[in-house]
């Protein structure tokens, strides 16, 4: 486990779900936090 | 995926959202995504441009990337990142829910 003892900044991105609808990470900010999974494949 | 999807609603309880990101091409993601309901944001990074800014890892020996796991919080800031050094490495939602907690803790 990796908690950050120093937090930097998130970098952003922007990417279209799959719905075809725009996705900003920076969108969240000051709204909801943000838990990224990023999995080897789906399929 | 089947756990995220079971206790989506812990993580919308706590003020989060959950975004997962897949290598597919975006025609296959959206038809996995839509044939399984899922409830929360999903993102096909065929090109692993999103990936790569948050340094998934990715193994030859292991037949691709490896699961990684991040918190940002709403202030925009990394708080929490795991890279898995197996597929099954990946931390459970308890844990995930309870550093959402303290974040709202603050």
């Amino acid at each position: 486990m990796n908690a950050n003892s120093k937090p930097a900044p998130a970098p952003d991105f922007e990417a279209a779900d799959a719905d075809g609808h725009r996705v900003k990470l920076s969108d969240y900010k000051g709204k909801k936090h943000v838990v990224l999974v990023f999995n080897r494949g789906f399929m | 995926m089947a756990q995220l999807r079971q206790d989506y609603q812990e993580f919308t309880g706590r003020s989060a959202e959950v975004i997962a990101v897949g290598p597919e091409g975006a025609r296959k993601f959206a038809a996995w995504w839509h044939k399984n309901e899922m409830p929360f944001v999903g993102i096909a990074d065929p090109e692993h441009t999103v990936a790569g800014l948050y340094r998934q890892q990715t193994r030859l020996l292991k037949l691709g990337r490896m699961p990684a796991l991040m918190v940002v919080d709403r202030n925009g800031m990394l708080r929490y990142e795991h890279h898995g050094d197996s597929m099954a490495d990946i931390p459970g939602n308890a844990f995930i829910l309870s550093l959402l907690d303290r974040l709202n803790q603050e």
